[in-house]
């Protein structure tokens, strides 16, 4: 209906038709470009708890007894425990010692270094696991502990530590990293490499974060953006391979090739600034480089990485709306004692640390309940109201007990590298107190009789 | 036994007698003199003159140490005597940054620990040392009105209470105010002793000094002042063991301060702290003194002092052998003494100020300026003592306004750009500290550029603090300070997360405040806040220039 009354409102009725017409050629001529436009312009979901963002970082290689195992209140390792060298026979066998400074290898990791050690549940190859591939099988028993550990520790006892949370796949890191972001293994059958052209069509959660117009970002410590799929032959071929494994997104034609997507994979300094800034994302994802703690390398630059990734999150203006989730992506031929549930027939693998650290985490709690790297995206799609992306995420728990978001937010705190924070002498004060008031009370008296007594001295 | 004694029974030197003798003298003293026609009624009214005056004038000194007494907050020594404080008494805010012990004895520090027993304060800490520099003024009365008369005593008051040296030391939570006010009661029973040959007021005296030193052991030189003093006038009887019996009073009150220490758990603090005063580098020029002193006492108060020593020379007695060596001594030690503070020598105010007064009150005043007076006030020549006192009168209120005015000042000015120690508080340090303590997290780690601003961030911010310019040098720094090595590698692993520039420290060490922005630039230092203070530029205009600036650094 017509309003001659209101010519202008007739013109602007007209534009919008216009307008309308013209997008919706647009859209028939490039249907991905207005899926993208409409997937900018829509409102992103809110969330459905009061995590707005969520950062979730995979570092290498630990098994959660290397990490924690000697840990008091964790499901650790028992006490008693003697790994036989050879499967099957109880002796000899090496008992869990203590690693400290006496420095690390790269253990087996591989798919058959988990089936010698896991030994279909009976759990007594890990030595042997190792020994096999002509290294020395007894470092599997080596541990970590809060005198190597101390921030992690700290971490533990202020936020959330989970105690059965498993890797994904029960092979190596190619693997795990493409259930972190598919929720399914990637490669299928007994292959575990990258295939040639890329992931294909495997959805990924970005996928769907794109399509829910929620932002993310996937940072990259050492960015460097000319490795990809098609730059990379082999792990071992270019410096810096691993990088293609550790962000599934490179190895991807869609993501790489459509400069926007490929602009949302940075460098780690994008991070940090948009932390300061609090122009996080809703999802972030955190590659190392290497400060990964991959064995052989150093577990305190991995610490140290953590910890300033943390401390950028807790100053930021988002970190009351955060949560902070890292894990590792594999055992790295390392002991674990608990035997891995078998859901399907890539894993879970041995169990691996976790830690939550947000505003809402709870104090010091040990949430034990079984989790794995889908359980990331589980929490993903619950928090955003996304679909599933495979039958991994769609079955798998996700970690809203260790959330108590019926507190406030607790203001953030930084903690100490040191296990045994330094202590606070107060001297007596009863002495200096009573010192003091004893001589004033004496020097006032004197000075009261002498201006009392009047007798001169002579 | 009261300061009444005085006025109507002087003590006269007789340099030949073998000790200070009473006699009734008639003073020559204005207030000691009864006029014709003073009848009942003016008498009432002189009774309650001086008392009056006396409120009026510890009226006038406290508003002095009290107005805006809160504008800036602490300075580097204000936060760490009141750290101490609060550590004493078991505030949880401050004991993981302040030791209770570190280089003073803690008399001053236990007074004030009542205060700052929870939550942050500084403005009570500042009243205690604002009421005590009252009782100073009080003290100072006493003294010049047992020297030299009432009016003395009065006059001597009001110049100390408007003395913009001593203003300015007891609106700060230092030790040498509380300090001055026991230097001036051991003064005090010393003179007492003199004129009453009292074994106790000489026993009083050693124990006052002690009381002295415990405030701030520094004042052990004021021993000096009474050795000199009774070195150079030997009619002052004092047998050897009336004085051992008031060098042991000395000792055993000062015994509180190291016995209560050794019994609270500590002993070394002090000995280390001696060690580096006595290696440590010249922070001054030696011109320091006269070139801040003499301005802060008032020049005119200083030239009446000396002036008065000119024209009253005839009337030399033991009363200014005994101000001089207690002038003398904290003067001398502290200008052949390589480390110089703005207050030390604040215990020649005092006598200072009663020897102006003195000064002021029997000043010359030539034939023709009396007979331009007579000749403008139709004053009749009958009355010249009139004339005079009008004279001195006018010459005392100058003097007294050249000291208030400056005050004044003082108080008033908010934007205290010198940052000399003990001269003030700084500008936008509190507001910083309080800045970090509200908008960092628990556990942060602050580089500042020097120490001072590291304890003013420690005690308003909570923050841990570390100045980069301590030297890791055990002979090179203060032993209460801790050095931080290598601040290159804590910035590198993350330990450290925030730096803070400021200008005053800036001004003070061009290089270290170069460093500090080297490190700035390398560790992706962002500004994050920034405290200003209004200044004036080369137009008259009031600009606000960046004080104090507060970067986030990471690896």
């Amino acid at each position: 209906m017509t309003d001659p009354a209101h010519p202008r409102r007739r013109h602007a009725g007209r534009l919008l038709i216009r307008a309308l017409l013209i997008a919706c050629l647009l859209a028939l001529a490039n249907p991905a470009g207005a899926a993208h436009a409409a997937a900018r312009t829509a409102p992103a979901a809110s969330a459905t708890t009061p995590i707005d963002h969520f950062v979730f970082l995979m570092q290498e290689n630990h098994t959660f007894d290397n990490y924690f195992g000697t840990r008091p209140g964790v499901d650790g390792i028992p006490p008693g425990t003697c790994m036989p060298v050879r499967r099957g026979q109880a002796e000899p066998c090496v008992k869990p010692f203590h690693l400290g400074e006496l420095g690390s290898l790269d253990l087996d990791h591989t798919a058959e270094a988990f089936r010698v050690q896991y030994n279909n549940g009976r759990m007594d190859g890990f030595v042997e696991g190792v020994s096999t591939q002509g290294k020395d099988g007894k470092l599997a028993m080596a541990y970590y502990d809060d005198r190597d550990l101390p921030y992690y520790w700290n971490i533990a006892d202020e936020y959330v530590l989970f105690d059965r949370f498993f890797s994904s796949s029960n092979s190596g890191s190619i693997r795990n990293h493409m259930f972190r972001v598919t929720g399914g293994p990637g490669a299928t059958g007994a292959s575990e490499s990258i295939p040639a052209n890329g992931w294909g069509d495997i959805p990924t959660i970005f996928d769907r974060l794109e399509a829910a117009g929620i932002s993310w970002k996937f940072y990259v410590e050492n960015y460097d953006p000319t490795i990809t799929f098609r730059s990379r032959t082999s792990e071992e071929d270019i410096d810096r391979g691993a990088q293609v494994i550790w962000v599934p997104l490179l190895a991807y034609a869609r993501y790489v090739d459509d400069p926007r997507l490929f602009g949302k994979i940075v460098g780690l300094d994008e991070y940090y600034d948009d932390a300061a800034k609090g122009q996080l994302p809703a999802v972030s994802f955190i590659a190392p480089a290497g400060d990964s703690e991959h064995p052989p390398g150093s577990i305190r630059a991995g610490q140290n990485l953590v910890r300033t990734l943390l401390t950028q999150l807790m100053r930021s203006p988002d970190w009351n709306s955060s949560a902070f989730l890292w894990s590792y992506d594999d055992w790295g031929g390392w002991y674990d004692h608990v035997a891995p549930p078998q859901v399907d027939r890539y894993g879970y693998g041995f169990r691996v640390p976790a830690l939550l650290v947000s505003p809402y985490a709870r104090r010091g709690y040990v949430d034990s309940t079984t989790l794995d790297f889908t359980s990331a995206l589980k929490f993903i799609e619950v928090n955003w109201r996304l679909k599933p992306l495979a039958d991994r995420d769609r079955n798998a728990k996700t970690f809203l007990d260790a959330f108590d978001f019926d507190r406030p937010p607790r203001p953030a705190v930084f903690l100490s590298t040191e296990r045994t924070p330094p202590v606070v002498n107060r001297p007596n004060p009863v002495p200096v107190y009573t010192a003091y008031a004893v001589t004033g009370s004496l020097v006032t008296a004197l000075v009261g009789v002498a201006a009392l007594r009047r007798r001169r001295w002579t | 036994m009261s300061a009444t004694r005085s006025p109507v029974e002087e003590v006269k030197h007789d340099r030949l007698a073998t000790t200070v003798v009473l006699h009734p003298v008639k003073l020559p003293a204005p207030g000691a003199t009864s006029r014709a026609g003073d009848g009942g009624e003016g008498r009432g009214w002189r009774r309650w003159a001086v008392p009056g005056a006396l409120v009026a004038i510890a009226a006038l000194a406290l508003f002095l140490r009290v107005w805006k007494l809160n504008a800036l907050g602490f300075n580097s020594d204000e936060a760490v005597y009141a750290g101490q404080a609060a550590s004493l008494a078991g505030n949880p805010n401050y004991a993981p940054f302040f030791p209770v012990f570190r280089a003073h004895p803690m008399l001053f520090q236990t007074i004030l620990s009542p205060f700052f027993r929870t939550g942050e304060v500084d403005l009570a800490g500042r009243l205690v040392v604002a009421v005590l520099g009252v009782v100073t003024v009080l003290a100072v009365h006493l003294l010049g009105a047992r020297l030299y008369g009432r009016r003395v005593g009065l006059i001597a008051a009001l110049l100390v209470a408007v003395m913009p040296y001593h203003v300015v030391v007891t609106r700060q939570v230092l030790l040498d105010g509380p300090m001055v006010l026991f230097a001036t009661l051991t003064l005090y029973c010393l003179v007492r002793f003199v004129q009453g040959q009292q074994v106790l007021w000489y026993v009083a005296t050693g124990a006052m000094l002690g009381v002295t030193m415990l405030t701030k052991e520094t004042s052990i030189v004021l021993a000096g002042g009474v050795y000199a003093f009774l070195a150079l006038t030997p009619m002052v009887r004092r047998p050897v063991r009336m004085s051992l019996l008031a060098l042991t009073a000395t000792v055993a009150v000062f015994l509180a301060h190291p016995v209560s220490q050794a019994l609270a758990g500590r002993s070394q603090t002090g000995k280390s702290y001696l060690v580096w005063q006595l290696f440590r580098r010249p922070n001054h020029s030696m011109g320091f003194y006269l070139e801040t002193v003499p301005p802060a006492m008032g020049l005119l108060v200083v030239a009446a002092a000396v002036g008065g020593l000119w024209w009253l020379r005839r009337h030399r007695s033991w009363r200014e052998t005994l101000l001089l060596s207690w002038i003398a001594a904290p003067v001398v030690f502290f200008q052949l003494w390589p480390v110089k503070g703005f207050q030390y020598l604040l215990p020649a105010a005092a006598p200072v100020a009663v020897l102006a007064a003195r000064a002021l009150t029997q000043m010359p005043v030539p034939e023709p300026v009396r007979r331009l007076l007579r000749r403008f006030h139709h004053v009749s020549h009958g009355e010249p003592a009139r004339t005079v006192r009008a004279v001195r009168t006018s010459v005392i209120a100058v003097v007294a306004l050249s000291l208030l005015v400056p005050s004044l000042n003082a108080v008033n000015r908010a934007d205290n750009s010198t940052f000399l120690a003990g001269s003030g508080g700084v500008p936008g340090g509190r507001e910083a500290g309080r800045w970090l303590a509200a908008n960092t997290p628990e556990g942060s780690v602050v580089l500042t550029l020097g120490p001072s601003m590291a304890n003013i961030i420690q005690y308003y911010g909570h923050r841990r603090s570390y100045g980069l310019s301590v030297s890791p040098n055990p002979l090179r720094r203060n032993p209460s300070y801790e050095p931080l090595p290598n601040p290159d590698w804590w910035l590198r692993h993350n330990d450290l997360q925030y730096v803070v520039w400021d200008s005053f420290s800036a001004g003070r060490s061009a290089f270290f405040s170069e460093r500090l922005m080297v490190l700035i630039r390398r560790y992706h230092g962002r500004v994050v806040h920034t405290e200003y203070v209004d200044r004036t530029d080369s137009t008259g205009a009031r600009v606000p220039v960046p004080v104090i600036i507060i970067y986030e650094v990471r690896p």
